[in-house]
């Protein structure tokens, strides 16, 4: 209930920041997740690349924005980010939401082991097979890893809306956001729950991912069952337009 | 272009011979002959080379004929020579690489070539010398270890390798009061592993070797005098509490036969820093069991003395497995400590040092020739300063850094 009035304070423009925190600091609105940076506040500019470019190469508009940041605030870059060049989002944000207790090690190490059993999963398959079936074959894990989550990524969803005292599942359009999430999310928890108590998380995760990025195995089927659902539910749909009008509203 | 060629390596190749000539004045005659076979295989290596693309991998086989002009470049081992001269004793990690890429391919580094060097001048008639392999963790002891077993088992040596002392000396299940000695403890488990691997690797010598003692096993099994070496391993396979008996069974013999001639014998030990530190062994009572109480510990630590001759001894000092050693200590005299120290003095040391500039580069070529690193930027200049940076040159965390990417 905070959460869609913190998202409409942040569009307001910056003069109102006073207004806006006076909104935020009444009497049952808590914050959940919000930052000690004010909105004047500028992300880091992490990239290497765009340091690297020599003064003449700069358009108007990029001199002018270089000026404009030696006076502004920077925040300070978190320290899961770096400029390296095997950087991925994504891989970051699987090993987080793959991290129990905030034991990051164990997680980014379990992550590094997956990677390296898919990759030798696929080394195996190649050499096994002919010359045909080895231009068909993918050995980078980063691609593997990549489209299994494509592929797991739901395409519609079904959201709880009440209406005149009971919960409806509507059918919804997701944001691109949710999407991935969830493709994350359903697979870490298929690895977590199926699996055998003697059987290691990279295995079954490299497993999983192998199964997702052919289009098999139980997350793609938790997607089509998703997709099944909501096509189930499709007279309901007219909830969900109206409940997107509202939120536009706002 | 030729001829420069030829001159620079002549003129390289006599500063060579002219150091080796400070070093070792009987010797000149063995390096002379070598060294217009190396020139040769220089420009041989040159001839195959198209263009300036560097170069990770060479056609030369047999370590024996490996040199200076080699150092840096992989040779791979053919895969029924690992099945034989290293069964189930080659690290984990580098056997899952020798899987997955169907060839085991390992780099020729100076610390290697240095002690096939030693081993290729060795006087027979003087008593072994001792070498010892030691250095910083993943820098590649053990693999250069296993480049001196596979030059030694090509030039008709008997291998006596012990993979890893460290199994000796901690997990065991099954400790048995010797029956040779009551005061010390046998272990069956992990000798009869032993003879199954030596029995493997040094097929043909265990017919040709004859026993020169009696020996008997229980009330009804003895081995007579004359009796072929492989009776006493087929014993020792069999009866399992005979296992520990017919291990030090074996290395008295090969010990006092080795000045015999008939055989050279190269004893190989993986974690030599084991024979003497703690153990985490106790017997049912509760009580410590120390390292010397242990038959194997006992025999090993014979067999590793320098009071035979007809062969030589490489060992290798390693933390990785060892038992209450800080994770730092990679000097001799820290991990052996002082018994070890004086039991194994003298001995030459040889340093194992992170890869060089060139080694880098050429297992980062390696990789990519195998498609191994997959990660599109990791061809790029900037990935190989990141894979540089990260791994500080050490081999083991750059095999384990681009095992992910």
């Amino acid at each position: 209930m905070a959460a869609p009035a913190v998202r409409a304070a942040r569009r307001w423009p910056v003069l109102a920041l006073d207004l806006r925190n006076r909104l935020l600091r009444l009497p049952g609105l808590t914050q959940v997740r919000w930052s000690r940076y004010g909105p004047e506040y500028k992300d880091p500019q992490i990239d290497k690349e765009h340091y690297r470019k020599p003064v003449a190469e700069l358009t108007e508009q990029e001199k002018y924005d270089l000026e404009l940041r030696k006076t502004q605030h920077i925040k300070a870059a978190p320290a899961t980010k770096t400029s390296s060049v095997f950087e991925d989002p994504v891989i970051s944000k699987f090993t987080n939401m793959l991290m129990k207790g905030g034991n990051k090690v164990l997680a980014r190490s379990l992550m590094t082991q997956t990677l390296e059993a898919v990759k030798r999963k696929q080394f195996e398959k190649y050499r096994a097979a002919s010359a045909e079936e080895r231009a068909t074959i993918e050995r980078n894990p980063y691609t593997i890893f990549h489209q299994a989550l494509k592929n797991c990524e739901p395409v519609i969803g079904l959201v709880p809306i009440l209406r005149g005292g009971r919960f409806y599942q509507v059918p919804v359009p997701l944001a691109d956001r949710r999407r991935r999430f969830l493709a994350m999310k359903w697979m870490i928890t298929e690895c977590r729950e199926k699996k055998h108590r003697r059987v290691l998380m990279p295995e079954k995760l490299s497993h999983e991912l192998l199964e997702a990025f052919h289009n098999q195995g139980p997350v793609i089927k938790k997607k089509h069952e998703m997709h099944k659902m909501a096509e189930a539910n499709r007279a309901l749909g007219a909830l969900g337009r109206a409940r997107a009008l509202c939120c536009k509203k706002q | 272009m030729r001829v420069q060629i030829a001159a620079t390596m002549l003129s390289r190749v006599t500063r060579l011979t002219s150091r080796t000539r400070q070093l070792d004045p009987g010797r000149i005659l063995h390096t002379g002959s070598r060294a217009p076979q190396s020139v040769a295989a220089h420009l041989d290596d040159q001839a195959a080379d198209d263009g300036p693309r560097a170069v990770s991998r060479t056609s030369e086989k047999d370590p024996a004929r490996h040199g200076e002009q080699h150092e840096g470049l992989h040779y791979d081992i053919p895969l029924q020579d690992v099945g034989t001269l290293f069964p189930q004793s080659l690290p984990p990690r580098f056997s899952m690489q020798v899987k997955t890429f169907g060839e085991a391919c390992l780099m020729v580094r100076k610390p290697a070539l240095e002690l096939l060097h030693y081993l290729k001048n060795t006087d027979f008639a003087h008593p072994a010398v001792r070498y010892v392999l030691y250095g910083e963790k993943g820098t590649g002891k053990t693999l250069s270890l296993c480049h001196v077993i596979h030059f030694c088992a090509k030039q008709d040596w008997l291998i006596l390798h012990v993979p890893d002392a460290h199994l000796w000396v901690k997990n065991c299940r099954g400790l048995l009061p010797s029956a040779y000695d009551r005061t010390r403890l046998d272990q069956p488990a992990e000798a009869s592993a032993w003879l199954k691997n030596f029995k493997t690797t040094n097929e043909r010598f265990l017919s040709q070797i004859k026993v020169q003692g009696q020996y008997v096993w229980n009330k009804r099994e003895s081995t007579e005098r004359g009796r072929p070496l492989g009776e006493v391993v087929e014993q020792g396979l069999t009866r399992a509490k005979s296992a520990t008996d017919a291990v030090g069974v074996v290395l008295k013999e090969l010990k006092g036969q080795s000045r015999a001639g008939g055989f050279r014998l190269l004893v190989a030990v993986d974690g030599v820093n084991a024979l003497w530190g703690r153990t985490t062994l106790r017997r049912e009572d509760k009580s410590l069991v120390a390292a010397e109480e242990l038959a194997l510990v006992h025999n090993l630590r014979k067999m590793v003395r320098n009071d035979w001759h007809g062969g030589a001894i490489a060992l290798t000092l390693s933390q990785t497995g060892s038992l209450f050693k800080p994770r730092k200590a990679y000097l001799p005299q820290e991990l052996l400590g002082k018994e070890g120290f004086d039991a194994l003095d003298p001995f030459v040391p040889i340093l194992v040092s992170n890869y060089s500039p060139k080694e880098f580069e050429s297992c980062v070529q390696y990789y990519l020739e195998s498609s191994w690193l997959q990660h599109e930027k990791a061809h790029t200049e900037d990935g190989k300063k990141q894979l540089l940076f990260l791994s500080d040159a050490n081999p083991g965390q750059l095999e384990r850094l681009c095992a992910h990417l």
